[in-house]
């Protein structure tokens, strides 16, 4: 057990505002900050250690008096569930983690929540579950042995998993009342033959409806990723490294690591376009969804800032074809892109909402041709720059609290498993030049890798 | 009583002398600088016959142009600040607000002041804004989000008769007829001086506020329209109100309006309550742990004595939506249609018994701790901090976190026992569900059962003898307290 890795970047955020406080009174901002902006885009110093089970914990202290939030990543999501039938296990794990062990039944557990005025959550991705706490920095010790007493010792009847599966149906019961859920399963679906991303995160809804008879198998799906080797812990507040260390050493030390690797299946290259159309049972505004294939998540080359860039520039709402179609001629009602960040070959979607069913020729045509004039077209160079600057200061005005940070990082650790995924991500996204985004979007946004999914409601 | 240090600088601030406009001033270090301008009017002001006006003319200043500029240029000069400029509505409280690195101070700040002061009323801005309006009631609200339309419409129907009668977002015929005038006529009587609360924090200068100060003093000092008072109606009988659509669940809302807010003697008593009873999005309290924890019925099951919007996207109350009338109000999450009427009565059972035994020694000491402490995650962010004095400014409190400390400190459990019979009761409850089988629900519900449950696994004894019990409880629903709505009468 011993430090692998320690930065000592000092704490940004605070240094310069208070510069900006004495640069001001100057009257000589400008000049000043363009010296004193950073290349480093993650302004927190932090602490990444890995014990000998092969848990990871990253401590960052950060200026939120009394408060400290613990983020504990699982990197098993959606993504791990490889056996057929057996979809919507990840989330349903993020469930029965609540229900209890010997040492911490679930009252007991709420118990020591409640004493600790915690806000406390968890949620599931493709990639990732994530179980999150904020509480008062004098329960750290109390947060931290029950939360590893659940990671090694959960214990369950099935009584209590029949009855928390319950709970999973209504929450896939609560989400239907939203086209837009069911739009996301259809294009999953559509789009991957092979690969896990197959089904969305809540799974399919006969595997939901058959969850209360695979007690067997969730036993199999916890000893198998609720271990070390897949986790890691972020602590961020008002907490002092050595002490967090200490604490995480006698709570999570004797965890046992395990030895199971998924085989994931790779999705083949997709051969040709794809379509699929939902009708929706009551009315509601159409949807029309353009995805391409697009590439996992990489902080080493540009193809992940450069997709990312191109969304935002391309369909954000600054954009010309946002400004025509949702501004101007107001046929569309909403309109963005999303190149997403994940660990494996994932989708890049364009997502519009239409007013009017009989548009969605021409508005689908309307994008398409979007797609196809910046594989020709350079994006203004000015706009690129104006891109990077929105993520600079979104990155620094997001980060105004333990919690937003320690979700910030969660996000990256999933992917990478260290914050330094931050600093070399954006450091690609500050090189990105027109003639990236434009090569991007030939190798990636062609017709081979695309699905097309619509949807529309029933008449009044 | 004795209060904690004030750590908010409040004032006011009048070119004449009597205009109050407010002010709420978090100075620090940070290099983030939110702004948050609040006016205490809201759709309570829309006139009856024009409901959703204030929302709509909010949504004009901040979603439309100004003299000078289009809507897309301010969307051109805000995007690389990464800032944005929001507005939110409620009955009593209209809030614009963002945050700026203060790199972008200057310029975030002119677009801010003339998007309020100089709006452009453009006829395009108006049609996009209006339809959007008109799409986000009939399709995000009514079409897609069953959850927030039952609350809605529960809260319209409490205070039916009443300025809260309606919802902020108004109604789609309302909306078709309104035009720019009414909108300028809104703005130009409410959007005054005495309502304006400017709350700022973060690392600006002295300088900055006084400069937002005096730009501001260019409203009219004062609205002459008489303040609105709020009395609801009470309630004779247990009713309910199905609003049928073809949905796959049955989601539920119910309550009554209750004649404490924040400030009032019995609040904390009541926040206790609230806690122990259904704290929003924990599974710590005792309707989520009875529906969901033990029987797995739903997703879950939180209870309210301050308004609460958008709760299914929200781990936290949103601020600013401060009002002179609450309401107690339960929610339900959608179950499943087979076991929806025994939902209901479990729900009611609970407040029944709630009201009858009132909270345990142990909950009621448990709970206590918790807000004590849970007040500092509410105020985690310096963006929560400056809402949540500017709520306390409405309210005459001082700061939220010492008032509900201080309080929580004092109380006894009699006392919160005393509070829950004085205000709270499961009879004469307004019930809303937003169900397929509207007719179908009705009888089940009606009339005094029995409702039954099946479970996919044995229960313990106890819990399948109450079950027989609550399978019987009558809720006191008779048929002719029914009303079924089909959803697309609802907000037309």
């Amino acid at each position: 057990m011993h430090a692998l890795f320690i930065r000592g970047l000092k704490f940004w955020c605070y240094s310069r505002g208070m510069l900006l406080k004495c640069v001001l009174l100057l009257c000589a901002a400008a000049v000043v900050f363009a010296a004193d902006v950073p290349q480093k885009t993650f302004p927190f110093a932090y602490t990444q250690e890995d014990l000998a089970n092969g848990l990871r914990l990253i401590t960052i202290p950060t200026d939120s008096p009394n408060l400290v939030s613990v983020y504990i990543v699982v990197q098993t999501g959606s993504r791990n569930e490889v056996e057929p039938g057996k979809t919507g296990f990840a989330h349903l794990f993020e469930h029965m983690m609540f229900r209890g062990t010997d040492a911490y039944p679930p009252e007991k557990y709420e118990e020591v929540l409640r004493r600790a005025g915690a806000a406390s959550n968890a949620s599931t991705s493709n990639d990732f579950t994530v179980f999150h706490t904020t509480f008062s920095k004098e329960d750290l010790a109390a947060i931290l042995t029950m939360e590893a007493d659940r990671f090694e010792h959960l214990k369950y009847s099935l009584e209590a998993f029949k009855t928390e599966t319950g709970a999973v149906l209504g929450e896939y019961n609560k989400n239907s009342a939203n086209p837009g859920e069911k739009m996301e399963e259809v294009l999953d679906d559509t789009a991957f033959d092979r690969h896990t991303y197959k089904h969305t995160t809540m799974g399919f809804l006969e595997d939901v409806k058959n969850m209360p008879n695979q007690y067997d198998y969730s036993l199999t799906f916890f000893d198998r990723y609720y271990r070390p080797e897949y986790v890691t812990i972020i602590v961020a507040g008002d907490v002092n490294q050595k002490q967090v260390r200490a604490l995480v050493d006698k709570s999570f030390g004797g965890w046992q690591r395990g030895s199971y690797h998924p085989d994931i299946p790779a999705e083949p290259k997709q051969q040709g376009p794809r379509e699929a159309h939902v009708d929706w049972p009551s009315p509601t505004l159409p949807l029309l969804t353009i995805a391409y294939k697009s590439p996992a998540y990489t902080d080493t080359q540009k193809d992940s800032a450069a997709l990312d860039a191109f969304a935002t520039l391309v369909f954000g709402s600054n954009s010309e074809v946002y400004q025509k179609l949702v501004v101007k001629e107001r046929k569309l009602d909403s309109l963005g892109a999303f190149a997403p960040s994940s660990v494996d070959p994932d989708l890049f979607t364009i997502r519009a909402r239409l007013k009017h069913a009989e548009d969605i020729p021409a508005m689908r045509r309307e994008l398409l041709d979007t797609v196809a004039r910046f594989r020709e077209e350079l994006i203004v160079a000015d706009k690129l720059d104006a891109v990077k600057k929105r993520e600079r200061y979104g990155f620094t005005i997001r980060l105004d609290n333990s919690d937003s940070v320690a979700n910030t990082v969660a996000q990256f650790v999933a992917l990478r498993r260290t914050p330094d995924s931050i600093d070399k991500y954006y450091a690609e996204y500050r090189a990105l030049t027109p003639e990236d985004l434009r090569e991007m979007a030939r190798k990636y946004l062609i017709d081979s890798g695309r699905t097309i999914v619509t949807l529309t409601g029933a008449a009044k | 009583m004795k209060w904690g240090p004030l750590l908010v600088a409040v004032s006011t601030f009048g070119l004449c002398g009597w205009a109050q406009m407010r002010t709420v001033a978090l100075p620090g270090n940070s290099p983030v600088v939110t702004l948050r301008l609040v006016f205490t009017t809201g759709a309570a002001q829309d006139p009856p016959d024009k409901p959703g006006l204030a929302r709509l003319t909010a949504e004009m200043l901040a979603g439309g142009g100004t003299k000078h500029l289009t809507h897309d240029q301010i969307v051109n000069a805000l995007f690389p600040m990464a800032a944005s400029i929001g507005s939110q509505v409620d009955q009593e409280m209209t809030t614009f607000s963002g945050a700026t690195h203060i790199d972008n101070l200057d310029a975030y700040y002119k677009l801010f002041r003339a998007m309020l002061l100089e709006p452009g009323w453009r006829d395009d801005d108006f049609k996009r804004l209006k339809d959007n309006a008109i799409n986000s009631l009939r399709v995000g609200l009514r079409g897609n989000n069953d959850e927030e339309l039952g609350k809605e419409v529960l809260l319209s129907e409490l205070y039916a008769g009443t300025p809260y009668g309606h919802y902020s977002a108004g109604a789609v015929s309302s909306l078709e007829t309104l035009t720019i005038d009414d909108l300028k006529q809104f703005y130009k009587q409410h959007y005054t001086q005495s309502h304006l609360i400017v709350g700022i924090a973060g690392g600006y200068l002295p300088e900055f506020l006084d400069r937002v100060k005096q730009d501001f003093a260019a409203l009219p000092e004062k609205d002459a329209a008489p303040a609105v008072a709020i009395h609801a109606k009470s309630i004779q009988h247990t009713r309910a109100l199905i609003v049928e659509k073809n949905t796959r669940s049955v989601a539920y809302s119910l309550g009554f309006p209750i004649d404490v807010k924040r400030g009032d003697p019995d609040y904390p008593a009541l926040l206790v309550v609230q806690s122990y009873f259904g704290q929003h999005r924990e599974s710590g309290g005792r309707l989520f742990q009875r529906i969901r924890g033990i029987r797995g019925i739903n997703y879950g099951d939180y209870a309210y004595i301050e308004y609460f919007p958008r709760g299914e996207q929200l781990m936290e109350p949103p601020p600013n939506v401060a009002r002179s009338s609450q309401a107690f109000q339960i929610w339900i999450r959608p179950a499943e249609p087979p076991q929806a009427a025994f939902t209901l009565r479990l729900a009611v059972y609970e407040l029944n018994k709630l009201v009858k035994d009132g909270i345990p020694q142990e909950d009621f000491e448990r709970t206590r701790e918790f807000l004590s402490k849970y007040v500092n995650v509410l105020t985690k962010t310096k963006r929560a901090e400056l809402a949540y004095a500017i709520d306390s400014l409405y309210y005459g409190i001082p700061n939220y976190n010492t008032y509900v400390k201080n309080a929580l400190a004092r109380l006894t459990r009699e006392q919160v026992n005393t509070a829950i019979r004085k205000h709270l009761r499961a009879d004469r409850l307004e019930i809303v569900a937003v169900s397929a089988n509207a007719q179908d629900l009705k009888r089940q519900i009606t009339g005094a059962g029995p409702s039954t449950i099946e479970y996919n696994s044995p229960k313990p004894a106890d819990i399948l003898a109450e079950d027989k019990i609550v399978g019987s409880y009558d809720v006191g629903l008779r048929p002719e307290d029914v009303e079924i709505v089909p959803v697309d009468k609802i907000f037309e």
